[in-house]
């Protein structure tokens, strides 16, 4: 009992903290990509704090609402994945979050809110199939949908599962939001869409959606660190490498369009992990 | 035990006889009021009967003769009418399908009672096991609640129709006609009374979506008439052949007959699915539904939900035993998954807010088939439960988008843009039934999780349900944000609508919610008692907790996280409703009207957005010849591969 609450205290707690140092991170190497020196480590945190402080405003009241369901949402996915709990039920509740963040942006009327909805929902359209995948193929390999099943696993699945694993990494750099696939909304407020999705989320609202991804953030590398699970010094490596090349590719790719993506992803998705699972069932 | 059985007998003779009594008396009751209290009387009793059923179930029995006459020869007698009843209908609407099709199965039922059965008489004509206690639940619940919003909804239809002479006495009449009918199908053991209550559903569906006498109404139904005809012709073929390799004809026991190496014998069980893909408005079938439409909103809510499409689902569900581990059974997996996945992609290119309801309900439907044909403990289980949540939310969404469209005069989603600021509380309710359909802990996505993890080694069903299920997530997500979408301060003036519209909504919705917070609960008393031997139960419910060793779903933890959850966004919506309230930001001069902007030379510009359907990928014209070729490529196999 002790135990499960120890799990869901670290779960709330290393998901803000975690996720805000990482994007913190991602800022600076970004910066040096293009030689610049960039913000300070903790600039994610003090960007939330400020925008706390900001005046309540809204376009719509139930934005509020989906602010907070799209928090509850993903820390729930994030505590369920520290109590271990099952693979795919994760990932629903995961999808819970981004859709009320969806409905939010959804629930105002500006085109720059609508059209970012809409490429947010194509966005989902395309990894959540993949996160599947990955879940199935992790079920494939060890007999069951729960993390705890990996406990007894002495050896990382990334040698058994490197396609899925590269299927993990479209899903990552979607869910991300990094280019290519900044489609819905992205860093730079600079683009056609303004912020997109984002656009018509302020001041604490904003903070909130800030706060999620960061639990969003979190959950996602915590899949890609169930790959080598074994050791924490390899999962240490594989987490900071796979989040190099995230930023890396997120700063020599222009973004594309949906359509591409689409295609692209969903093509890829499924003869790599085709691949990948006939190969686990032959071999 | 005896006296249990004779009260089980008393109230099965009550879900079956009073809805046909019942309708008689609505047809000559001309007095609206007498006949509103026939219908709000008569659902009260369906559904205590129902609940009542709950403490006797399981059992069985048979009829004694009425007035020295066998039961069984009755109903072959009605048999009968009823396929004239249906020749009739070709004759009067020239439709060369209808006829053929209909003394096609006369020639048929007269060559299987007259010649082929020697000994028409069943032991157990009517069994009662926890499947058909489910479907009663949801049959005489959902149906009743759907019964009663429809005496508000008719009245305002008939209003708007500007009619001189009310015809709902025929409505109503048809309506108790095929509640009736359904308690009995899902009843009878016996497959001549089966074969009898499949034909009387076809009969009633066609009397209502032409209810309205429109030239689409009649088209239409005339089409529903026809296919449904032809799952008839295949069901009696289906039932020859089953009494032909198993020689008998009582369902229970064809399940145990096990002749599963006998190709007769599994070519039957492919016609009977058949049947049911035709019942169920599976690919290529699935225009019947889709015009279904045209009828009044009670109508698809009644064919979507409870009655109709259910049929086939729990037919091939109840059939699955005696097709587990037969390529057969494969197929039947395989035609699901596509019919999931297929519908689901149709779903996402339609703005017509019905159109979407019927394509989800044509993909749950697959999902079910799918789950029928993986043919595990746990699949099962999956495709019991998903009969039972879909059924009762689908019925809220159709009287939801009924009450709007009453409202609005149109059924396109694009229309009900911003509805919440009209329609604040009908918004609201439809949003909370869009959310129950694909959020977690709700049981739709309950059983949506079971079924993956039951389908996770068959390779090509877990793929399309993975795909179907993100397509189901967009265009759900879609709506619900829709729904909402206006500049909108916080403070709502609740519409009028009349009692029985908020009563069936509000029950309805309360239902789903308890059912799904209950679902652990609902599992472990309802739908293991339900599998058949040789199936075990395949999770164990802890603390409400569903875990095996290959998952878990905390379903009542989470529904209480949820709970806290809502009450805390609740909470926030309060404090955000003063806050200040802006216009969305349109990258122009703001003006104070929302949506509107100051552009170049002053002028004022309206900004307008509209939502993706990417008909350039999932529309109609698009897709359905495609998938059409599939289904029935996969439809040949199924029926082909027996033979």
């Amino acid at each position: 009992m002790t135990e499960t609450a120890v799990y869901i205290l670290i779960g709330l707690i290393a998901g803000p903290l975690l996720g805000g140092s990482v994007s913190g991170l991602d800022r600076i190497l970004t910066a040096r990509l293009q030689s610049r020196i960039g913000p300070p480590l903790w600039q994610p945190f003090y960007d939330v704090v400020k925008l706390w402080g900001k005046e309540k405003t809204v376009v719509n009241v139930w934005q509020a609402f989906c602010a907070y369901c799209y928090v509850a949402a993903t820390s729930i996915a994030l505590v369920l994945f520290f109590l271990k709990s099952d693979l795919l039920l994760i990932l629903f509740t995961q999808a819970v979050g981004a859709v009320f963040l969806v409905v939010g942006a959804l629930s105002s009327t500006s085109p720059f809110s609508q059209v970012g909805a809409h490429r947010e929902l194509l966005q989902i359209l395309s990894y959540e199939p993949l996160l599947i995948f990955v879940a199935i193929g992790i079920y494939l390999e060890t007999g069951s949908f729960k993390i705890a099943g990996l406990d007894t696993w002495n050896e990382p699945l990334l040698m058994k599962l490197p396609f899925l694993f590269v299927v993990l990494g479209y899903a990552l750099t979607i869910k991300l939001r990094k280019s290519p696939f900044d489609l819905s909304t992205s860093h730079h407020a600079h683009q056609e869409l303004v912020k997109g999705l984002l656009t018509d989320y302020s001041g604490p609202f904003l903070a909130l959606t800030e706060i999620g991804h960061w639990y969003e953030m979190v959950l996602m590398l915590g899949f890609c660190s169930l790959f080598w699970a074994s050791n924490w010094f390899g999962m240490m490596i594989l987490i900071l490498a796979t989040y190099f090349l995230e930023v890396l590719i997120d700063n020599v790719s222009a973004r594309m369009n949906w359509r591409w993506m689409l295609g692209y992803v969903w093509a890829m998705g499924l003869t790599l992990s085709l691949v990948n699972i006939i190969w686990l069932y032959v071999g | 035990m005896t006296q249990n059985i004779l009260s089980a007998r008393s109230i099965c003779v009550l879900l079956i006889v009073l809805p046909f009594f019942v309708a008689g008396l609505c047809y000559f009751t001309r007095i609206s009021k007498i006949r509103f209290m026939l219908v709000l009387i008569t659902g009260c009793l369906l559904i205590a009967g129902a609940l009542a059923l709950i403490f006797l179930t399981p059992f069985g029995f048979s009829l004694e003769p009425i007035f020295g006459v066998r039961v069984n020869v009755m109903v072959e007698a009605l048999d009968f009418f009823l396929l004239t009843i249906i020749l009739y209908f070709g004759f009067k609407h020239r439709s060369w399908v209808i006829k053929a099709l209909a003394l096609f199965q006369l020639i048929f039922l007269a060559y299987f009672e007259f010649f082929l059965v020697k000994d028409g008489i069943s032991s157990t004509t009517f069994f009662c096991d926890h499947l058909s206690l489910l479907m009663l639940l949801v049959i005489n619940l959902v149906g009743s609640l759907i019964c009663f919003q429809a005496i508000a909804y008719m009245k305002n239809h008939e209003t708007h129709l500007q009619l001189a002479t009310s015809r709902q006495h025929r409505f109503f009449c048809v309506m108790m006609l095929f509640l009736g009918a359904m308690n009995g199908l899902v009843l009878c053991n016996d497959m001549g009374f089966f074969y009898f209550f499949f034909e009387l559903t076809t009969l009633c569906s066609f009397l209502l979506i032409a209810h309205d006498g429109t030239e689409s109404a009649i088209k239409n139904a005339i089409r529903a008439l026809w296919m449904n005809s032809l799952g008839g012709a295949a069901f009696i073929i289906g039932l020859i052949f089953v009494y032909a390799s198993a020689g008998v004809l009582e369902l229970q026991q064809i399940l145990i007959s096990g002749k599963m190496e006998n190709g007769l014998y599994l070519l039957a069980v492919a016609l009977l699915c058949f049947a049911a893909f035709t019942k169920s408005a599976q690919f290529p079938f699935q225009s019947w539904l889709l015009g279904a439409m045209v009828a009044p909103t009670p109508v698809s809510a009644l064919l979507h939900s409870s009655t109709m499409v259910k049929i086939g689902v729990y037919l091939v569900l109840r059939l699955a035993p005696a097709m587990n581990g037969t390529f057969l059974s494969h197929c039947v997996a395989v035609f699901g998954g596509f019919a999931f996945l297929s519908a689901a992609a149709l779903a996402v290119g339609q703005s017509n807010g019905k159109k979407v309801l019927a394509y989800s309900t044509i993909s749950n439907l697959g999902l079910i088939f799918a789950c029928a044909g993986l043919n595990s403990p746990q699949a099962i289980i999956a495709g019991m439960l998903l009969i039972v949540f879909h059924a009762i939310i689908k019925a809220l969404l159709f009287l939801c988008v009924g009450t709007i469209e009453q409202h609005i005069a149109s059924r396109d989603i694009e229309n009900m843009r911003g509805l919440y600021t009209d329609m604040p509380l009908t918004a609201l309710i439809t949003v909370m039934g869009v959310i129950m359909m694909i959020m977690p802990p709700f049981g739709v996505l309950l059983s949506k999780w079971m079924a993956i993890e039951a389908a996770a080694r068959n390779l090509y069903v877990v793929i399309m349900i993975a795909l179907g299920s993100a397509l189901t997530v967009m265009y759900w997500a879609r709506w619900a944000g829709t729904l909402m979408s206006d500049p909108f301060a916080g403070r709502f003036k609740l519409e009028r609508q009349p009692l029985l519209t908020w009563g069936a909504l509000g029950v309805l919705c309360l239902v789903a919610g308890i059912t799904s917070v209950a679902a652990p609960w609902l599992y472990a008393w309802m739908a293991v008692p339900a599998l058949n031997v040789g199936y075990p139960a395949p999770f164990a419910v802890n603390r409400g907790i569903l875990e095996n060793t290959t998952g878990a779903f905390a379903v009542f933890p989470l529904s209480m996280v949820a709970i806290l959850g809502f009450v805390v966004a609740i909470l926030a919506v309060k404090k955000a409703a003063g806050a200040r309230v802006v216009a969305p930001y349109l990258s122009g001069v703001q003006t104070r009207t929302p949506g509107v902007f100051k552009g170049p030379m002053n002028r004022l510009v309206k900004a307008e957005a509209r939502n993706y359907y990417l008909a350039a990928i999932f529309g109609e014209p698009r897709l359905t010849t495609w998938i059409n070729l599939g289904a029935g490529v996969l439809l040949t196999l199924i029926v082909g591969g027996t033979l």
